[in-house]
């Protein structure tokens, strides 16, 4: 479903010459999967599922989403996919049923279908309280959801969750995990970056560690544990990054 | 493209900005509110004016006084009536007198007894006490206490008396004849001190002046009248006007000039504010990303988002004309009403067609603001940075605006062609109603500004396409730090933004440069002259910028330069061939472009110095060299080299052969050289992409000025061999050498074989360039909802 080879991008930085945001990463995740990038801030998750959802281009390397091609086939992905994060904020002057809406034209959809998948998107994450609420007077938690229905409205093969936890009360992001694993369940091929273990541990099939830009071990928790030879995510987590970060530093001659 | 999605995106922006308070403010409101504020204000400010009397102090008035010989200048402490014209600026004008003598008649005889000579004491003590009056009143005009003092010197009354008696006693016998003329010629000249530094003091001048002088011809009609002579010898005839534009030609004349004006400036306001909240806004509040990972192409966005603009620039527009007009008769009641001139004296709103025409070349117009106000919105990261692109999007319109409006200014094919000036000239034309001499130029302006309307939009696009304006972050701005960038992070060919860096650095360059040379010209100006003038033109401000760029900002200056490899003979000829055949073409374009541009007489002088300065020349090969090889060489190492290579990186080719043909035109200078290269240059340009070398092009420049350059002996040649006449024709204006129609013809026939070889080529495209012809290949169906392979 997503075939992620050798992805490389930088980008130009006046003080610090060419940044390397990713550097040759490689992965594969599944219809449904849930596949976690779990990683510091800055270690390029987002640059990564950015280059996915075709905002950004990458320097080099391939990302292919559902047989299409992310950088030469944009429109097609985005057909595919459906993208959350922290920056895909919504519209202050529309209510949540008009932005769901919007969306659901824009992805090509006939209006009865539509109107069906609203009501009963609308249903079951629970926004029929604020189907006529002004974006701008919403809840961060209410804020998501509404992204949550946008991104989900066309019913899109590959969904795309960048941070999608950040700033949301433990209710609603409890919620939140649960309509994630719900979408898994329905076959949904997923893309699930966060920096919380918790989140990892219980959610993800796959787990990739990312670090600067690297991905410094890839596998299912099991897989990763065996590897590793630690029990505990966090703890090994930690080991993982302090190692990357003793190896990045220059040897004494 | 999808229009449904188009669609989509326009009805929710707009619905957005409706919502938008302050935008509504500034598009309905606004325009509303301005004009009757605007009437009321102009009204105050009429009641205003007509309490703040100018002040007219008077000194020596009183010489004036008791003498009923004269028309009297004063009435009941005004200016008289009669001669103000108008009792209205009798009133108006506040007339002060200042005393310098003691004029009662008790007083002046209890004077005149104490006196021992009394004349003689009275008109010295007089004068004193008239200077120190005169010193008095300078200082109140200068701090404005007065507007104007109107000085009677002393003796005048005096000497303007006996000059009449003189009159008299001739008239009835008297031989004194020239004893008046003296007296004339002594008459003390009465001044009219005021304050050109204060705006009221002016225009009271302006108002006195006119009555002092109505004044001195009533003087003049009974002097006449006295010496029995017919008052006319004067003034023997009069001129009458006789105006015969009709009242609604002079209406809409003055229509003309205001209206496209204040709609075009509306139109640009109405753009800008939605733009930026399009844009910047949208990136600000996170939305933008929001609608990114839509299956929306960037185009859409951009026409949606542009369509909406374009809305809002056209309501904003019309709802100021609405405004306007409805306020405008109010307005010109109260103007009317004010004691100075007859501004707005029986004004009537433009006819409807007149309207008509102006909502007609709103569409084009808005079309082109908004473009240009989205693709600066876009490039912003706030809505604050937005609003400061506004004042320079402001200082590029509004002198070509402005144009228009200077006197002589006329619609003409050289004005047509110019982008927004154009368009302004043509709907003054239509306001006007000179609707044939409209529609003669109505297929240029509709072209340059559909032209112009294109290429902005097409700036917005790649904005939006551009991810360092999508997500560019602030940098701390520090010149060191950012030079060390440019030349640590240096890529293998020039940046885009480094290509449009070297043009600018030409022009300016170019212009300190021949600064430096015309004010070092010699008095004789020879063949030497010329050549160290063109090596620093051409070396100096053309290659020697590049060259630099090339070495410091790129990492492969011969890749950057299109050198890296040798070119293929074949590809050699068929440039030179190319060059050739094109020769003729060429003339017959210039010949075409001196008719619609005609070559000004003191360019023309300048052109004949510069043919006078060749034929000096030692030999006759060094002349070929400067105006043929040094050109070829460094203007293609710049051009075709360092800026097509950066313009390159703009995703497409025609793109880029496109913008630096144009430059190229620019550094040309005189308009008719400017547009020829424009067009030599896009053929040179796709040369050097199709064949991958700056060689062919080079060679394709030196070929052809050659031949430019000894086009000029082919009279000299054909009167040595006549059969060459049959060949050409010289224009007896322009003195422009034009080869007959068949050889034009022949050539552009036998020109399509290189092109379609240069076409056939391989070209090495950029992977900007590739990746938009991927992109552009792509299949566009939406793939349905919910065809995914799992269901609910």
């Amino acid at each position: 479903m997503i075939n992620v080879t050798a992805l490389t991008k930088s980008y130009p930085d006046i003080s610090r010459g060419d940044v390397i945001a990713l550097s040759n990463v490689t992965f594969t995740a599944q219809p449904g999967q849930i596949y976690g990038l779990l990683g510091p801030n800055g270690a390029g998750k987002t640059t990564a599922l950015r280059i996915l959802s075709t905002i950004l281009q990458p320097t080099s390397g391939t990302a292919v989403v559902g047989g299409f091609d992310c950088v030469t086939q944009p429109e097609m992905v985005r057909h595919q996919i459906g993208f959350i994060s922290a920056n895909t904020a919504v519209y202050d002057r529309m209510t949540a049923w008009e932005m769901v809406e919007y969306f659901g034209r824009l992805y090509g959809m006939e209006e009865a279908e539509l109107h069906d998948r609203m009501e009963l998107l609308f249903e079951r994450l629970q926004m029929q309280e604020i189907r006529d609420l002004l974006g701008a007077k919403m809840s961060t938690g209410m804020k998501q959801k509404v992204s949550i229905a946008r991104a989900i409205i066309h019913d899109p093969p590959v969904l795309i969750f960048d941070e999608a936890t950040t700033g949301l009360d433990v209710l609603v992001a409890r919620a939140l995990l649960d309509t994630v694993a719900e979408l898994r369940d329905q076959g949904k091929c997923i893309l699930f970056s966060t920096h919380i273990m918790r989140e990892a541990e219980r959610l993800c099939d796959r787990i990739a560690i990312m670090h600067r830009g690297n991905i410094l071990a890839e596998g299912t928790l099991d897989d990763l544990r065996n590897q590793q030879a630690e029990r505990d995510l966090e703890e090994l987590f930690f080991q993982l990054i302090s190692r990357h970060n003793q190896s990045l530093q220059p040897q004494p001659v | 493209m999808n229009w449904r999605n188009i669609r989509l995106i326009y009805a929710r922006e707009i619905r957005d900005q409706l919502r938008d308070r302050r935008t509504l403010f500034m598009i309905a409101v606004l325009p509303l509110l301005l004009y009757p504020l605007l009437g009321t204000s102009v009204f105050q400010l009429s009641q205003f004016v007509r309490k703040s009397e100018p002040r007219v102090l008077v000194v020596g008035s009183e010489q004036l006084e008791g003498s009923d010989e004269f028309p009297a200048l004063f009435e009941d402490g005004h200016f008289a009536a009669k001669m103000a014209g108008d009792p209205k600026v009798a009133d108006w004008l506040h007339v002060e007198f200042a005393k310098t003598r003691e004029n009662s008649p008790a007083e002046k005889a209890s004077s005149d007894e104490n006196a021992d000579s009394p004349g003689k004491n009275d008109s010295k003590s007089d004068a004193e006490k008239q200077d120190s009056e005169l010193e008095r009143a300078e200082a109140r005009l200068k701090s404005g206490d007065v507007q104007v003092v109107l000085n009677f010197p002393p003796g005048f009354g005096d000497r303007l008396r006996q000059l009449r008696e003189q009159i008299n006693s001739r008239a009835a016998g008297a031989k004194d004849a020239p004893a008046t003329a003296a007296a004339a010629a002594d008459i003390e000249k009465p001044e009219l001190m005021f304050n050109s530094g204060k705006e009221k003091s002016r225009v009271a001048h302006m108002q006195v002046e006119q009555i002092v002088d109505s004044w001195k011809s009533q003087i003049v009609r009974e002097n006449l009248l006295a010496s029995r002579v017919p008052a006319n010898v004067a003034r023997p005839f009069e001129i009458q006007p006789h105006d015969v534009a009709e009242r609604h030609a002079q209406q809409a004349l003055m229509w003309s000039k205001v209206l496209p004006f204040v709609l075009f400036i509306w139109a640009l306001t109405g753009a800008f504010y939605p733009a930026v909240d399009l844009c910047a806004g949208e990136k600000e509040r996170g939305t933008l990303e929001t609608l990114l990972s839509s299956p929306a192409a960037r185009t859409e966005i951009v026409w949606g988002k542009l369509l909406t603009v374009m809305t809002f620039s056209g309501t904003t527009a019309l709802l100021n004309l609405l405004s306007l007009g409805v306020t405008a008769r109010y307005v010109v009641s109260q103007l009317s009403m004010m004691p100075i001139g007859d501004i707005g004296e029986g004004m009537e709103l433009p006819p409807i067609p007149s309207l008509l025409w102006l909502v007609v070349a709103l569409v084009p117009m808005t079309a082109l603001f908004s473009a240009l106000c989205l693709a600066c919105a876009a490039f912003a990261r706030s809505t604050k940075e937005g609003q400061y692109y506004l004042m320079p999007l402001f200082l590029i319109s509004m002198p070509l605006m402005l144009l228009p409006l200077a006197p002589g200014s006329e619609l003409n094919l050289g004005n047509s062609l110019i982008p927004i000036t154009g368009v302004v000239l043509l709907v003054m034309s239509l306001v006007q109603g000179d609707y044939t001499e409209a529609l003669r130029y109505f297929v240029p302006v509709c072209g340059v500004t559909l032209i112009c309307c294109h290429w902005a939009i097409r700036w917005a696009v790649y904005q939006f396409n551009q991810e360092s304006v999508l997500f560019r972050e602030s940098e701390r701005l520090d010149p060191r730090r950012w030079i060390v960038h440019l030349i640590r992070d240096r890529r293998d060919t020039p940046t885009l933004a480094e290509a449009f860096f070297c043009v600018v650095l030409i022009l300016v360059v170019q212009f300190f440069m021949q600064l430096a040379i015309t004010a070092n010209a010699p008095a004789n100006p020879d063949f030497t002259y010329l050549s160290l003038s063109l090596f620093i033109s051409q070396v100096v401000c053309i290659a020697l910028p590049a060259l630099l760029m090339t070495l410091i900002l790129t990492d492969r200056p011969r890749k950057t330069l299109l050198l890296a490899r040798a070119p293929s003979a074949l590809a050699c000829f068929v440039a030179v061939a190319l060059a050739v055949l094109a020769h003729p073409l060429g003339l017959q374009l210039s010949t075409w472009i001196r008719e619609l541009y005609p070559v000004s007489d003191s360019l023309h002088e300048k052109l004949e110095v510069i043919g006078q300065m060749l034929k000096s020349a030692p030999n006759s090969w060094l002349p070929y060299v400067i105006i043929a090889v040094l050109p070829a060489f460094c203007e293609e190492l710049a051009f075709r080299g360092f800026i097509l290579s950066g313009l390159r990186h703009l995703g497409s080719k025609w793109w880029a052969i496109g913008l630096s043909a144009i430059f190229f035109g620019l550094v040309h200078g005189i308009i008719q050289q400017s547009l020829s290269a424009v067009v030599l240059g896009c053929l040179i340009g796709y040369i050097a992409v199709q064949t991958g070398s700056l060689i062919p092009g080079m060679l394709f420049h030196m070929t052809y000025n050659s031949l430019g350059f000894a086009t000029a002996h082919l009279p000299e040649w054909a009167d040595a061999h006549p059969g060459l006449h049959s060949l050409f024709s010289v224009s007896a204006d322009n003195q422009q050498i034009v080869y007959n129609v068949p050889i034009d013809c022949a050539c552009l026939v036998l020109m399509i074989a290189p092109l379609i070889w240069l076409h056939r080529l391989p070209y090495q495209a950029t992977r900007e360039e590739q990746i938009s012809d991927a992109r552009a290949r792509q299949p566009h169906h939406p793939v349905p909802a919910g065809a995914s392979s799992t269901g609910e």
